[in-house]
């Protein structure tokens, strides 16, 4: 069981290594430091969202919000900063409003589908049209330049713990923490039992309201981390940043191996996926990919890489059907 | 099982296809102001951008109403959510069945834009092009900003200005690769490259930024890191330059690394005033909405427009070349002039 739990994340953490050592030979600056520091800090939002996607994935539902969410925080938080005084406690009262801004939205969207059993790519996509909408009429699309924000803000995103972005540690923290969730609450294992058949695990007596209403909830709340993050990543807020930008959260999830009809699903190869996702945006700069060609490559990756880790499932599937048989 | 998963992907694409409808349709509420135009008598202009909600076309924006009220005609100005080809279809095929009398449209993609622009004229609508062209066959007049190769060499004799020599490395940003008006600009730039400056270097020919300041801000992040050589970056597209910019800025590169680019002076202020922006080049985006409208009224009185027209007392002289009209010379904004404007 142990070896299985391993293998699962093999596929996509072997191509994942070729890429990185395609692109190391051809320009070893990809393997300093600094630049993976680069790769996971601009990826850091991409990471949050699909941590919390990936619960959502394992369900068998969608989010198609995310982003909107992400974009309506993040524009929330810019315009609260501008009344905040250059104090730490500043800080704290903005990462509590755009967790609380977040957790909200995302219990509108978990409301819906647990109220009216709409189905959640319905509910998500309504709300994503009424979210953008909204924040284009009260924007504009106008950028917020982040030299209004308070010192503390602008010292907070420049913050390094041993060298490393305090950003990097923010994904990390939810991504751990996540990963506790899955594997060791009573809720975690709901998660997956819903996934897997939803019929049994009503059955033994879970309670898919319960779960429902969590996987939303906390995927808005991880919005609202996501929100924060991106502003101190770009220092200014830009609605219309994110625009289209669920799909490659849900891409990050997808290619990671989870399964988009649920039951399927883990923290440690969502994190694979965004991973491979942000290596092959800098690797190909690095190695001097001519924008024209960008794209192929990227598509010619994720197509083998996701092929690669079915065929490696495929695989220990048998081994284990031929196990049980004997 | 299979059949359901099947099922499932199907109507997942669906959905998502009624996601990217939906949004088209949401921006279309926005900006109209006339559901009968034909009844009202009065001459109905719609204006169409690449895509509605960013400060650019914004500043167009008021540009076209200001000259709507000012002249006495009924502007419509709507467009796409995102600079999209499919959606800016849409939205031209709403103006059509609304009967406007001229459709001005600055195409995101100009190829998909011909069929519904020919049915336009079918209808009898005069069909006008601005801020980037169309399929010259199917316009009766082409409202361009500034001469394309001018701008092109306006740019990177400033890049080359502010690098302080002629051979280096440099990098060119673009907001998309299918942007006709971005491609023609750089194309001049590397004309202009060959022929007068040999000695600097191109890297990685042009790289895409999808019109985001924020993707602009990572891949520059990303080609300094890979090019510690490089010495200026031309950035073209509103938001590209600002984001190029923000990278140099994080790495304290002002001093080494240039950029120069088409931006709008009041978002660039903050990089031009640390030098991580040498200098915004651009024309006047309201001046552009305005002499829009102007030629649209004129063009459906049957007039054309005159090599040296002046128009409002400030736009211009405009120079016209056949159908194809120029608005006049480019606009430097440097950390010293760019307060003086409001867009």
């Amino acid at each position: 069981m142990k070896n299985i739990l391993k293998t699962k994340e093999l596929g996509i953490g072997a191509i994942l290594l070729l890429v990185c050592i395609i692109i190391t030979l051809i320009n070893p600056v990809f393997l300093t430091a600094d630049n993976l520091a680069d790769v996971l800090k601009a990826n850091a939002v991409l990471g949050i969202l699909a941590v919390g996607m990936t619960l959502i994935i394992i369900t068998g539902g969608i989010d198609v919000s995310v982003a909107a969410v992400t974009s309506a925080v993040a524009v929330a938080i810019g315009h609260l900063m501008l009344y905040l005084p250059d104090h730490p406690v500043s800080l704290v009262v903005v990462f509590a409003a755009a967790v609380f801004a977040g957790t909200l939205l995302g219990m509108i969207n978990g409301f819906f589908i647990v109220k009216f059993s709409i189905p959640p790519i319905v509910v998500t996509l309504g709300t994503l049209s009424i979210i953008s909408g909204a924040l284009l009429f009260i924007t504009n699309g106008n950028y917020m330049s982040g030299a209004n924000f308070p010192e503390v803000f602008t010292a907070f995103s420049k913050y390094e713990i041993f060298g490393i972005s305090i950003l990097i540690y923010i994904l990390l923290f939810f991504s751990l923490i996540t990963w506790g969730i899955l594997k060791y609450t009573v809720i975690g294992r709901s998660i997956y039992a819903f996934g897997g058949n939803s019929v049994s695990a009503v059955r033994v007596g879970i309670s898919m309201k319960k779960v429902q209403y969590f996987i939303y909830g906390y995927m808005g709340f991880l919005a609202g981390i996501a929100a924060v993050t991106q502003t101190a990543y770009i220092r200014a807020v830009d609605p219309n940043g994110l625009l289209g930008f669920e799909l490659t959260v849900i891409a990050a999830v997808v290619i990671g191996g989870a399964s988009i009809l649920g039951g399927n699903g883990s923290i440690a190869g969502t994190l694979l996926g965004t991973l491979l996702l942000g290596v092959m945006q800098n690797g190909l700069i690095l190695a001097r990919v001519d924008s024209y060609w960008q794209n192929l490559v990227t598509g010619t990756v994720i197509i083998l890489a996701v092929s690669y880790d079915h065929l490696q499932k495929k695989r220990i599937d048998a081994q284990t059907a031929q196990i049980e048989v004997k | 099982m299979k059949t359901k998963g099947m099922a499932f992907v199907v109507s997942l694409l669906l959905v998502l296809l009624l996601a990217a409808c939906s949004t088209d349709s949401a921006s279309e509420g926005g900006s109209s102001d006339g559901e009968n135009v034909n009844e009202t008598g009065e001459l109905t202009i719609a204006v169409v951008p690449k895509l509605v909600g960013i400060p650019y076309f914004n500043a167009s924006e008021a540009g076209a109403i200001k000259a709507g009220e000012e002249l006495g005609v009924n502007v419509i100005y709507t467009g796409p959510t995102e600079a999209d080809a499919s959606q800016q279809v849409s939205v031209i095929e709403d103006l059509i069945s609304r009967g406007v009398d001229v459709i001005a449209v600055a195409p995101n993609d100009s190829d998909s834009l011909t069929p519904v622009l020919e049915r336009a004229r079918e209808e009898g609508i005069l069909v006008m092009d601005w801020d980037t062209p169309a399929d010259p066959n199917v316009v009766d007049l082409s409202v361009n900003q500034i001469d394309d190769f001018e701008f092109g060499e306006a740019m990177i004799d400033k890049l080359v200005a502010s690098m302080g020599t002629e051979a280096g490395e440099i990098a060119l940003l673009t907001g998309g690769l299918s942007a006709a008006n971005l491609n023609t600009w750089l194309d001049a730039v590397e004309e202009v490259v060959a022929d007068k400056y040999p000695d600097l270097t191109i890297i990685q020919e042009r790289i895409a930024t999808n019109e985001r300041q924020q993707e602009a801000y990572q891949i520059t992040l990303d080609l300094l890191r890979a090019n510690p050589e490089l010495k200026g970056i031309l950035a073209v597209s509103t938001p590209a330059p600002l984001g190029a910019a923000q990278a140099v800025q994080e790495r304290d590169l002002q001093d080494s690394v240039s950029v120069v680019g088409s931006a709008l002076p009041t978002d660039s202020g903050p990089f031009l005033e640390d030098g991580s922006l040498d200098a915004a080049i651009l024309w006047n985006p309201e001046h552009l909405g305005y002499l829009t409208v102007y030629l649209a009224k004129e063009l459906a009185a049957g007039n054309m427009p005159q090599n040296g027209d002046v128009i409002a007392g400030e736009i211009g002289p405009i120079s016209v070349d056949g159908k194809k009209v120029i608005m006049g010379p480019p606009t430097n904004f440097v950390a010293d002039n760019y307060q003086d404007y409001d867009f």
